[in-house]
């Protein structure tokens, strides 16, 4: 007798959920431009006191290196500076105590915050207020002669970082209620979906301002905090949704028979399972929350200076319509990012959805 | 149907009580009082003393615990009193009953406008799918679904009001208003509306159109469709007789669901046009720390939310026989 001894056949590995949607998401042309252009966003927002600022990216001062420009993200990194003879004012300072000294500087030399003065840096006359886009000032200046570029730019960070924090808070709240309701069901679901149901008739922007304004001294992170708070009921649901639907499938009965517990379950095999619906909405609420935040800002609810923000410019604006360039350029990029996250958002679900994979529904 | 609909209603009651007891509680932690944010605006020399203070305080029942506070508010609310408003001076149902009228006047043109265009358009959208004016369209309706309606606004102020000069920068009437003829007025109120019912019009239109095309193309796909087709039925009998009426359960859902829309306005929108209407009230009230206007107005919404799921949830059984509400 001849054995043949078996060959084994080796096929090719099947592209996993994730990566077959990628490709898919891939193929949507204006989806990756928009994605492309919230990769540029967000390098703007990392890069801001780079691009423009009127503190040094690195200085030697002393016989020490100082990175001042850090200064926008915490005041308490240029503290070395913010005292005399400083000021948190540069170029002629540095110069004038220390001969020595060097810096490198922003790409443009303006501040979010406050008007350039007058031979602060040599030969640059002072902002003029309320002038349009120059050569000095890019995107014009507003009322106070406060360089409306350098508020674009270090806007960004405030919008960028209000999208992704507060649907990060929103999710975190909204995946933990619709997993609790949806895998234990019962009186459990029973509270927790009228909670859902309460919070969603509570007209948003009423319970916002009243949070708002409950706070004595809002910042950029407590309005984050509150629109996560309340921007959480489509995802619970979602997810709810998604629960009850995988929990009753054989694979899920499978693995408590072999005795996994029910954190097991609930993380190992229903929430990845899950998470790709989820995505969808909170790309869309990435866009509706950086819309809250400049809405809330524009109608003065927004943070307190020295956070720029894009609602806060067409406030300003809004005082007078002559100065177009106030209007013009926040709005422009309001519309573009909100326009993007949305694009995401809807490449995303085309992508992940298995009824609309081709030859899936097929038509 | 009848259970249910009793059950719907308890709920709904329960669910009412509490959004407005968690908005009575907010709005009496904010910081200030109607009595105080009014002092800060009147000059030194007309000052409450602080006698008289403590006595209004009392006559508004501001000097008992908000959980008081609040029940004795809802029942006021429960015998109809909504109350009268402390920066007014006027009954809290006057006051909503004078801002009915303009945000009305700009909420239902646009939302017949956006059905009158959205319809054809969707439907035009998903007769002609994949081909280049297809594409074009639905970019500009996507487009147009994304731009932020505050800044729409102030972008078409800019072009129309300021650069052009054809229309009224903001208000709901010139300064010569009382002395125009009835269609003078009628004239000088639509070149106001023009504005803000656009902005009003333009995100729902665009929502609407893009909504029926995705049900359309859901129902495209269907077999009875590709019968209709194979029978030798024309496009626009295939379209309008056979795919549309089935699209028309959703559509029905989302009409009912912005119902309340068409009477809560909206606060900035109203706020940049300076409309006097529900969404500015509101806005106005809160700085003012009116709480009896805050509540009236939040109970009004509230009523509206409910009441619209309520009744897009009855409408959908009553447009598709297989849905029983039993559940």
């Amino acid at each position: 007798m001849n054995i043949t001894t078996p060959v084994p056949v080796v096929l090719p590995k099947s592209p996993g959920f994730w990566k077959e949607s990628w490709q898919r998401f891939r193929r949507r042309r204006l989806a990756m431009l928009a994605f492309w252009f919230v990769i540029f966003l967000a390098v703007v927002a990392i890069l801001s006191p780079a691009i423009v600022g009127t503190k040094p990216l690195i200085c030697r001062y002393q016989g020490k290196l100082y990175f001042p420009c850090l200064g926008y993200f915490s005041p308490r990194w240029e503290a070395a500076f913010s005292g005399s003879p400083f000021f948190k004012r540069y170029p002629l300072v540095l110069k004038e105590t220390d001969p020595n000294s060097w810096a490198i500087w922003p790409l443009n030399y303006n501040d979010p915050s406050r008007p350039v003065a007058a031979d602060e840096w040599p030969d640059r006359p002072a902002n003029p207020q309320s002038s349009p886009p120059s050569r000095q000032n890019w995107f014009g200046t507003d009322s106070r002669g406060f360089d409306v570029f350098a508020q674009m730019v270090h806007g960004t960070r405030t919008a960028l970082l209000v999208g992704v924090v507060s649907m990060g808070i929103a999710s975190a709240i909204g995946i933990t209620f619709g997993a609790i309701a949806g895998y234990y069901g019962g009186w459990i679901d029973i509270v927790l979906s009228r909670t859902i149901e309460v919070v969603m008739c509570v007209p948003t922007l009423i319970l916002i301002l009243a949070l708002m304004a409950v706070i004595d001294t809002p910042t950029t992170w407590h309005m984050m905090a509150v629109i996560g708070a309340t921007g959480w009921t489509g995802i619970a649901r979602l997810v709810r949704g998604e629960f009850l639907k995988l929990k009753a499938m054989d694979y899920v009965s499978a693995a408590r028979v072999l005795g996994a517990s029910s954190p097991r379950i609930i993380f190992r095999y229903l929430l990845p399972n899950s998470l790709a619906p989820v995505l969808v909405p909170i790309t869309f609420g990435i866009a509706a929350a950086i819309l809250i935040e400049t809405s809330l800002s524009y109608i003065g609810f927004g943070a307190p200076p020295p956070n720029s923000s894009w609602g806060k410019l067409l406030q300003l604006g809004q005082t007078n319509y002559q100065n177009w360039w106030l209007i013009l350029f926040p709005g422009l990029g309001i519309f573009l990012t909100v326009l993007s996250y949305n694009l995401i958002g809807e490449g995303l679900q085309e992508a992940t959805d298995p009824r609309l994979r081709e030859g899936g529904g097929g038509h | 149907m009848l259970n249910y609909l009793i059950r719907r209603l308890a709920i709904g009651a329960l669910t009412l009580l509490l959004i407005t007891f968690v908005i009575y509680g907010l709005i009496r932690k904010m910081p200030g009082t109607p009595l105080t944010v009014d002092m800060a605006e009147m000059d030194p020399s007309k000052q409450i003393s602080p006698e008289r203070a403590k006595q209004l305080a009392a006559i508004y029942g501001l000097d008992k615990p908000w959980p008081q506070a609040y029940l004795h508010w809802i029942g006021n609310v429960a015998r109809g009193d909504l109350g009268r408003s402390y920066s007014r001076k006027q009954p809290v149902l006057k006051i909503i009953s004078e801002r009915i009228g303009p945000t009305l006047l700009l909420s239902i043109p646009s939302l017949m406008i956006s059905y009158l265009l959205s319809i054809p358009l969707g439907l035009y959208c998903s007769a002609r799918d994949g081909k280049s004016d297809e594409r074009v369209i639905s970019t500009i309706l996507y487009m147009l679904y994304s731009f932020p309606a505050f800044v729409a606004a102030l972008f078409l102020q800019l072009l129309f009001a300021v650069h052009l000069r054809w229309l009224p920068l903001f208000g709901m009437m010139s300064d010569h208003y009382e002395t125009l003829g009835t269609w003078g007025k009628t004239c000088d109120i639509f070149w106001h509306a023009l504005l803000p019912v656009t902005v009003f019009t333009y995100g729902g239109l665009a929502y609407d159109a893009r909504f029926i095309r995705a049900n359309m193309q859901e129902v495209l796909r269907q077999d009875y469709i590709r019968t209709a087709r194979a029978k030798g039925l024309g496009p626009v009998g295939v379209i309008w007789k056979h795919a549309f009426r089935n699209t028309l359960i959703p559509l029905v859902t989302l009409i009912g669901l912005t119902l309340p829309g068409l009477l809560s306005g909206s606060v900035i929108v109203e706020q940049i046009f300076t409309w006097p209407g529900m969404g500015r009230q509101f806005f106005e009230s809160i700085t003012e720390r009116d709480y009896p206007t805050v509540m009236g107005l939040t109970l009004m919404f509230s009523v509206l939310t409910l009441a619209a799921q309520l009744l897009a949830d009855m409408l959908y059984a009553v447009v598709d026989p297989r849905i029983r509400l039993e559940d």
